[in-house]
């Protein structure tokens, strides 16, 4: 078994993987007709305001756990709708900023700068196209390093780090996270501090279930999901349920600017834009790999870098922000890069990034069989490692959504500018029961209602105090990982209980963690001087 | 005497079991939750779903399965204790789970609290390293650690923990015990190089024809299957083993009648060739092992009982 033997097997998985019809005598697997379905989904969903793509994977994922069932069977075709939701998610949100002025997803926000003028001086058409290509190229190119970065990556990590310094290393992660999400250290650490403590509740080794205050109810703990929907989902539903009270906004559908003149993406218009798409791209890949920092962040520094080459360079054409396509695909190309890059700290550390990569994990310690983690990229000669083929499954499935996005994505994302009209207070409501179905399809006991609600409420709350979810999603995820490795490392050092220093490699995690916290907290001042 | 009374035992048993298959008219009132106590997609988990497939092809029962899982099996011990005993909800767990570690949990709960039903299969837990250690017995183990070699030793449970101190301590060498969660978590390690040996209990089987692991020692009161040559606990100077099964439970007070026909249905799923579950447990866990009734009943009272000698063994 080379590594060829395996890439091969994971094409196999995706492509000949158990059939759901065929066409003319060729069958057509499960897996193929679920990455389509989840692509066409997340280009829905992230063209509507108010729906993003961490939702529509939320609400999904129990549902097609449901289907599917928990075997090993079950991983490419879950995860592969997924991953399409989260790519067509991507090119979805530029939608309504382009034709609107108002983004589908907050990383689309940079696109409406320049998308909207765009459109109103009859342009959208063109400016949807220019959207979609630095999208799908932006994307491309990010899958591409995490297909080469990855499997490499996690061989460093298995060949130089042993469990001290893995624990070290979940350590630096969370405190990076903690540090850069949202715009206060302090505020990042509770929310980090929060899910570590709710993670904690009944986990751990001793046979009495801890911090439960010996109620039944809490023995098992906080069922992830119910933790995870609670925050992500809820939260938001009920935030944007007052924000909607609030307002009382009619916001009746806006007219859409006529559009004249000529729509076609010609070949100089490309050469125009790529210098833009490229540059963009390289910014998101870089964001994306490290943990924590989102797409948003990325959309705005290839937005920015784009803007000062553009004002050096081209004195002379539309500048950013009056329309200027190299704008959008500045945008465009940088957010979408963010989505294969951050599953470089996935796949090769376990640790999730992002709400989306959140969602992956999910997957896949739900169904099982699939840890993602250096284990998984163990080459093994004799014996067929199943986690490997899954994981070349997972960067086929990838290039497929890619394909579909090159193909119809952009056709596709053409006709979906009509979910602008969908009214927020019908589709509120109908999230908020979606969600709380998707939980009880996967926790069938009355209680984890209870809990979705209550971590709703915490979640509502984190909003309006201006504190991030993110780290407490995240923390919530790591936390039984970062308890189980620091255990396994206190135990295989002896009882040694200074592991976290000893080691150089670790020593030096450590005080990065130390560092990226301290570096934080000086910010502010540097900006006021 | 007390053979006559084993055998007369025996014979009753063997009356039972075979009346209760054809005269069992008892179907489960519904649909049957099962609860299983192993983490999603392991070979544990999988062999629960084979067997309630199973049994929904031949006797058209419905299952519906759910994860139960942590604390050693405690967590569906205490959900499944208070649940309706009709047989139409049931769980798997080990029979470690109503043994030592309900011992140790000290949760107000004893075997009596529960229904055995049956087991399915034996461990065949072995002391497992990678063959590239260049061990070939477990005297090379002790060898390596008298040396001044630091050895990491992997377990999946308090239980299996307090036994590879004992087999330390019987030889004369510390190990430094590393606790993970599940045997694919100890194979992990181990071909990580995380740990240096540990306990596998049927897991190792591919990795040991392959020639890529050892089975150094038994963890049984026999020798493995596989590798008949390794030696036993007892041979190594361990008083106490590791045996165990996989075992369904169900509440206190099942009537005799809805026990049985479970216990018969489950056992001639996993006993009989072409049944998908006899497939998992022939290739992963040594083949079928079927103890049912009240002599399961009375084998998990006797581990719980024989929990505390251990226990104080392991604290010495």
């Amino acid at each position: 078994m080379g590594a060829l033997d395996y890439i091969w097997l994971g094409i196999a998985a995706v492509f000949q993987g158990p059939e759901l019809f065929s066409v003319a005598g060729v069958g057509i697997s499960v897996t193929l007709v679920m990455i389509l379905a989840g692509f066409l989904l997340g280009i829905v969903v992230g063209a509507t305001p108010g729906l993003a793509g961490p939702m529509a994977m939320a609400i999904s994922l129990p549902v097609l756990i449901s289907i599917f069932g928990f075997t090993p069977d079950a991983l490419l075709p879950v995860m592969g709708f997924l991953i399409g939701v989260m790519k067509g998610a991507t090119i979805g949100g530029a939608v309504p900023a382009i034709l609107f002025n108002t983004p589908g997803t907050p990383d689309a926000y940079m696109t409406t700068l320049d998308g909207h003028p765009m459109a109103q001086a009859g342009q959208a058409k063109k400016a949807l196209k220019i959207a979609h290509v630095s999208s799908a190229a932006g994307d491309t190119f990010s899958d591409i390093v995490l297909i080469l970065c990855a499997p490499f990556l996690a061989i460093l990590v298995e060949a130089y780090l042993d469990l001290p310094e893995k624990t070290a290393l979940l350590i630096l992660s969370l405190a990076f996270i903690a540090a850069v999400i949202g715009g206060s250290v302090g505020k990042g650490i509770i929310s980090m501090g929060l899910g570590l403590l709710a993670a904690y509740v009944a986990t751990g080794e001793d046979f009495y279930p801890r911090l439960s205050l010996g109620s039944q109810t809490l023995a098992q703990g906080f069922p992830i999901a119910t933790a995870i929907l609670g925050v992500l989902i809820l939260g938001e539903v009920f935030k944007s349920l007052e924000d909607l009270w609030r307002d009382h906004r009619s916001a009746g559908p806006r007219a859409e600017p006529g559009q004249s003149g000529d729509q076609a993406l010609r070949w100089t218009d490309i050469r125009r834009i790529a210098p833009y798409i490229g540059r963009s791209a390289v910014i998101g890949t870089v964001i994306g790999a490290l943990p924590g920092i989102g797409s948003t962040l990325a959309a705005t520094l290839g937005y920015t870098a784009g803007s000062r080459r553009h004002a050096r360079r081209r004195p002379g054409s539309t500048p950013f922000g009056k329309g200027a396509p190299e704008g959008i695909a500045a945008t465009e190309a940088a957010n979408s890069s963010v989505s294969g890059a951050n599953l470089i700290p996935v796949l090769s550390l376990g640790i999730p990034g992002n709400a989306a990569a959140v969602f992956l994990i999910l997957a896949a310690e739900s169904i099982g069989g699939f840890n993602p983690g250096p284990s998984v990229f163990r080459f093994t000669a004799d014996t067929v490692n199943p986690e490997l083929v899954v994981a070349f499954g997972l960067f086929t499935a990838m290039m497929v959504a890619n394909l579909l996005n090159w193909t119809i994505g952009g056709a596709f994302m053409r006709v979906v500018g009509v979910m602008i009209r969908v009214p927020k207070h019908i589709l509120l409501p109908i999230v908020l029961t979606l969600t709380l179905t998707a939980i009880y399809v996967q926790e069938a006991r009355i209680s984890a209602m209870w809990f979705a609600i209550g971590f709703g409420i915490l979640g509502y709350l984190m909003r309006r105090l201006g504190i991030s979810h993110l780290p407490f999603v995240i923390a919530f995820i790591l936390g039984g990982k970062l308890e189980d490795t620091a255990r396994q490392a206190f135990a295989a050092t002896g009882g040694d209980a200074w592991f976290l220093v000893t080691s150089p490699i670790a020593a030096v995690f450590m005080a990065l963690a130390v560092a990226v916290v301290a570096l934080s907290l000086r910010k502010p001042q540097e900006v006021k001087a | 005497m007390r053979t006559m009374l084993k055998s007369a035992v025996a014979a009753l048993a063997g009356l039972v079991l075979a009346t209760a298959a054809p005269a069992s008219d008892w179907t489960p009132p519904g649909p049957v939750k099962l609860m299983i106590a192993f983490a999603a997609g392991g070979g544990a988990d999988t062999q629960a779903r084979l067997i309630a497939e199973d049994l929904e092809a031949k006797l058209g029962w419905s299952f519906i399965p759910e994860q139960v899982t942590g604390k050693g099996g405690m967590n569906l011990a205490m959900a499944i204790k208070d649940m309706p005993n009709d047989g139409s909800v049931i769980g798997m767990v080990v029979t470690e789970t109503l043994g030592y570690n309900m011992r140790v949990a000290d949760a107000g709960v004893t075997p009596d609290d529960f229904t055995a039903i049956t087991t399915t299969a034996g461990f065949q837990m072995g002391v497992v390293s990678l063959a590239s250690k260049g061990w070939t017995t477990f005297a090379d183990v002790v060898e390596a650690a008298k040396s001044g070699e630091a050895l990491r030793f992997g377990t999946m449970s308090p239980r299996l923990s307090d036994l590879a101190y004992l087999l330390g301590k019987a030889n004369g060498v510390e190990f430094n015990i590393v606790q993970v969660k599940g045997g694919r978590a100890v194979m992990n390690g181990v071909n990580a190089g995380d740990m240096d040996l540990g306990f596998m209990a049927g897991i190792q089987g591919k990795g040991v024809a392959a020639g890529d692991l050892v089975n150094l020692a038994s963890a049984l009161s026999e020798p493995l299957k596989q590798t008949p040559e390794a030696p036993t606990f007892a041979d190594l100077g361990v008083e106490f083993v590791a045996d165990g099964y996989f075992t369904f439970i169900g509440p206190a007070g099942m009537p005799t009648e809805a026990r049985d026909a479970l216990a018969a249905a489950i056992a001639e799923a996993v006993s009989t060739e072409g049944m998908k579950s006899h497939g998992i447990i022939a290739k992963a866990f040594g083949g079928p092992a079927v103890i049912a009734g009240d002599e399961l009943q009375a084998l998990v009272a006797a581990d719980f009982e024989a929990a505390g000698a251990l226990l104080e063994a392991a604290s010495e």
